[in-house]
């Protein structure tokens, strides 16, 4: 069977497609640093557990505190990319999504278990003392699984030739595991995720902390070391990644496209520098550098996406309904503007009470 | 059509969208509504200069932060997960329609989450005004997020103008948007107030608890009773096929209905009894009751709107099952299977039949029906229904019950299907008795009766029937219950089916003419007698015992004076010979003493 007969019949888009695409890469990085954030920050409270001394307690406690907003904050951030992708690749998104159904509403409990678990890591930080490692790990373990899903059917609605195992499988049992890339592509992901945490937690310690130094030097000495060191892995398992890529793929990456090839150039040489500034300990050079980098990636794996669907699927075939409606788009971006000031005017509020009402910020976690 | 299914045969998607549904909403409204309740419940403490109840505020605002944040949040993105994973066609088409609100709406939620975390986080460290204003903040951006949620979900069940000019605001602002924005909005303030109860029943201060109870339950009361105007007006303008669902043609909006109603009335009269009563009693009981009942009359809604809307998931533009009612003309040209893309067999061969009976089942039945499951189990519903029968049934099956779609497809398809259904789930056979054999009264009951009760389930109810009172009946179903539709088949084929229905309690069965027997005895014209003015409120079954012993000199004295016996039954007013037969026919039938 041909798999092209497969996919579903895509529905005209509003606007033109570029709009989603640039709306999509513009958000879609915004939820990786949550989500890097989150996961490396859950390592690094981790590890502090582990290592000796007051500094260590108190960085793990106040990482404690910070935990449950990157759970909210991934979580929402997740929201603007997927409705994006929705949108743009929705008849293969929900393919996939049907295929794997079962696993991917798992998703929601397996959040949400994560989520309260955190909430008791931060609400119950004391009575909990080394049980927290424990609480810790299940966190970890059930994030890192809902990466492992995530992956799954991000590398499955781009691989339409195993979608004829529905037919025997309906049940939404299946995974992507017979692809070559799932496993390098989920461990690169993963093991860059932690490592950006990492970062975060390093500049948590250096911007939050800083009226306590000890604490802010082991939490800059933690988290770069944990940067530092999963980075490199990282680089080793992109390459494996990039080995395993299928072959029309790779080649865009190896001068078959100018733009893909400048993109892997250009993110090989910010990853190395942001190394070299990882393990001089170099926190705001690092974070510097690996925004942008994030970027990056987030174009290469768009670039794996196009490619690997090419014989599909392309978006410029998408049709445009015959009426472009912008208003509703005009509503969202005037909407976004000013919902991102009352933000900023909010937390502008915040840096002022926090300013005046220093000293007595330690009661909550304690309840 | 275009999708795969997520097919696991005894469990129904349908149930898994209300389940999920049901249960964000009760948590989304009270994140809307719970908003006001807080800043309002900060200024009552701040004017009344109380640190006591400022403390229960603080504290019901972590409970809030807790449950809306984590758990609303996580069931919201779970509803769009479940309708990708159930509906893809709709969803596609609802996304694609809507990118824009939903964007804008994600905006909302992102000021929420920064909103409500400082308004929590800062208690006590915050300027009284400031903290204030960024709880009005919070409040706000839930509101215009409802607000905006509101138009997509109301959009599907009266889809307006946005069906001639697919304009997103037409869509938007559609039919039912207004009354729709201003229940939710009164229903969320009542949430408000329930969970208000919740959390106030664990003050430790006896003085403060009773307070606060007492001013959460004036909240509930008040907005559940704006509540209702909202929604009556939300009723009045439902589209007329809505409607007729709505007023008693669906059978289970009525099921809901009666839940609602229920609901409604033990909540107010609840909530006015912890009001009015001293809350000196446990009333965590109590507390708990509101919320089952509040969830009751919020569910109940939620129910009838999505159900109202049958058998489209987006009213008059796309059936339940996903399929575009543009395309259902073509279709039955060209066939389903040559259309889908998620089928292995292109056309109905005498091989392949039962296997593209399948694959029909999968993609234009599954969206409601499981096969063995407990939610609308295919096997269960078709049971009573023979091959020649599912055939008859399928072709006019949207006529005959509105709320199911039309098949799609060739007659060969609708023959696979019917063979599947009949055959492959049923296990009967498979022989096209085209009513010229066996019973014609039966071959109509399984065409036209039997999709929704067998026999054995009308034996019971038709005992005491007189054949003419089963005909006169088949003229006028609805009237028996809403829920039926009328049988139109021409007056032969309805003596037929009277026939057939009488010999379910009388084994010899009577000619099938609809003509009164030929020498009709007193007892005879009794039964006809008592059909027609008696069992409008009672049958023969209900009055036997009653009636039990009776001789007849008594039963004839009582017919002249049924008044008497209850004030609630008319005089019968026929003449002395027609109370003499009824007596005899009652005598007969009851055993009574001549």
């Amino acid at each position: 069977m041909n798999p092209a007969t497969l996919i579903p019949a895509a529905d005209p888009l509003t606007v033109p497609s570029g709009w989603f695409q640039f709306l999509l890469m513009l958000t879609f990085p915004l939820h990786l640093l949550a989500m890097n954030a989150l996961l490396g920050t859950a390592l690094t409270a981790l590890a502090a557990h582990l290592l000796p001394g007051q500094p260590y307690r108190r960085l793990s406690h106040e990482l404690a505190k910070a935990l449950p907003f990157l759970v909210a904050f991934t979580v929402n951030l997740g929201v603007a990319p997927l409705l994006f992708l929705n949108v743009l690749y929705g008849n293969l998104f929900y393919t996939s999504t049907i295929l794997m159904g079962l696993f991917w509403l798992a998703v929601i409990p397996l959040v949400i278990i994560a989520y309260y678990l955190l909430y008791l890591y931060d609400f119950r930080f004391r009575q909990l003392g080394n049980g927290a490692m424990f609480v810790l790990l299940a966190v970890l373990a059930l994030l890192l699984l809902v990466g492992f899903v995530f992956s799954n059917n991000m590398t499955m609605m781009i691989a339409p030739a195993g979608w004829n195992r529905w037919f025997t499988t309906p049940g939404g049992t299946l995974l992507n595991l017979a692809d070559p890339t799932l496993l390098p592509r989920y461990l690169h992901m993963m093991t860059g995720a932690l490592a950006v945490g990492g970062l975060c937690a390093a500049l948590y310690a250096k911007i939050a902390l800083k009226d306590d130094p000890e604490t802010a030097a082991a939490g800059i000495r933690l988290g770069m070391g944990l940067f530092s060191w999963l980075s490199l892995l990282q680089v080793v398992l992109g390459v494996w990644f990039l080995t395993r890529l299928q072959p029309a793929v790779l080649r865009l990456f190896m001068g078959g496209s100018g733009s893909a090839t400048a993109l892997l150039t250009i993110g090989l040489l910010m990853a190395l520098a942001a190394l070299m500034a990882g393990f001089r300990h170099q926190v705001g050079l690092a974070a510097g550098l690996t925004l942008p980098l994030l970027y990056v990636m987030a174009f290469m794996r768009d670039t794996v996406r196009t490619g690997a669907l090419a014989p599909y699927f392309s978006l410029d075939k998408v049709p445009v309904t015959s009426q472009v409606q912008w208003s509703p788009l005009v509503l969202f971006l005037v909407t976004l503007v000013l919902g991102l000031a009352v933000i900023a005017w909010m937390l502008g509020k915040v840096a002022t009470c926090t300013a005046r009402g220093e000293g007595q910020t330690e009661e909550e976690s304690d309840n | 059509m275009n999708y795969p299914v997520w097919f696991v045969p005894t469990f129904g998607g349908g149930l898994l969208i209300a389940l999920v549904a049901i249960v964000h909403v009760f948590v989304s409204h009270f994140a809307v509504g719970g908003g006001l309740y807080l800043v309002l419940t900060e200024r009552k403490a701040l004017t009344e200069k109380s640190a006591a109840i400022m403390a229960f505020v603080r504290t019901h605002t972590r409970f809030f932060m807790l449950l809306t944040m984590v758990f609303g949040g996580l069931t919201g993105v779970a509803i769009w997960f479940v309708i990708s994973l159930i509906n893809p066609a709709a969803t596609s088409l609802l996304i694609h329609t809507f990118v824009f609100g939903w964007a804008t709406e994600w905006v909302f939620f992102l000021v929420e989450i920064v909103a409500l975390f400082i308004y929590f986080y800062t208690f006590g460290r915050m300027d009284d005004r400031n903290h204030q204003i960024i709880g009005w903040i919070y409040f706000g951006a839930a509101w215009l997020s409802l607000f905006l949620i509101n138009g997509i979900i109301d959009f599907m069940l009266t889809p307006g103008d946005w069906i001639s000019n697919h304009g997103f605001w037409s869509g938007f602002f559609n039919p039912t948007f207004w009354p729709a924005l201003f229940f939710r909005s009164f229903i969320s303030f009542m949430l408000a107030g329930c969970y208000g109860f919740l959390t106030a029943t664990f003050i430790e201060d006896e003085a403060l608890r009773h307070r606060m109870i007492r001013y959460s339950g004036i909240w509930a009361l008040v907005s559940l009773i704006l509540s209702l105007p909202a929604g009556w007006w939300y009723l009045a303008v439902l589209p007329a096929p809505a409607a007729r669902l709505v007023h008693g043609a669906s059978p289970t909006i009525a099921r809901a209905g009666t839940v609602g109603a229920f609901s409604l009335a033990l909540l107010a009269g609840l909530l006015i009894t912890l009001i009015l009563l001293s809350p000196k009693a446990r009333t965590r009981v109590l507390t708990a009751l509101v919320m089952i009942t509040a969830m009751g009359y919020l569910g109940a809604f939620e129910w009838t709107r999505e159900a109202a809307r049958r058998p489209f998931v987006i009213n008059g533009v796309m059936y339940s099952n996903g399929l575009p009612v543009s395309a259902v003309s073509r279709i039955d040209q060209e066939g389903f299977l040559q259309n889908a893309r998620w089928v292995q067999n292109k056309e109905v061969t005498a091989a392949n039949r039962l296997e593209a009976g399948r694959e029909l089942f999968l993609h234009q039945c599954f969206a409601c029906h499981t096969i063995g499951g407990f939610n609308n189990d295919i096997i269960a519903r078709t049971r009573n229904m023979s091959f020649t029968g599912l055939r008859s049934y399928l072709a006019t099956i949207h006529g005959k019950r509105y709320f199911m779609p039309p098949f799609a497809g060739t007659d060969a398809e609708l023959q696979a299907l019917a063979a599947y259904i009949a055959g492959g789930l049923n296990h009967k056979p498979l022989t096209d008795t085209g009513g010229a054999v066996g019973d014609h009264g039966k071959e109509l009951f399984d065409t036209n009766c039997a999709a929704c009760h067998g026999a054995d389930v009308l034996k019971p109810i038709l005992s005491g029937w007189p054949q003419k009172k089963i005909r006169t009946a088949l003229d006028r179903l609805p009237s028996l219950n809403p829920a039926m539709p009328d049988y139109t088949g021409p007056p032969a084929d309805k003596d037929a089916l009277a026939g057939y229905l009488f010999s379910l309690n009388h084994p010899q069965p009577q000619p099938a003419t609809g003509a009164a027997p030929a020498a009709p005895s007193t007892a005879g014209k009794g039964a006809g007698l008592f059909a027609d003015n008696c069992t409008a409120c009672h049958g023969l079954d209900q009055i036997k015992p009653a009636l039990k012993g009776w001789p007849r000199a008594k039963i004839r004295a009582a017919l002249d004076k049924l008044s008497a016996l209850n004030p609630a039954m008319p005089d019968y007013g026929g003449s002395a010979a027609e109370k003499d037969a009824v007596a005899d026919y009652l005598t007969q039938q009851t055993g009574g003493a001549q």
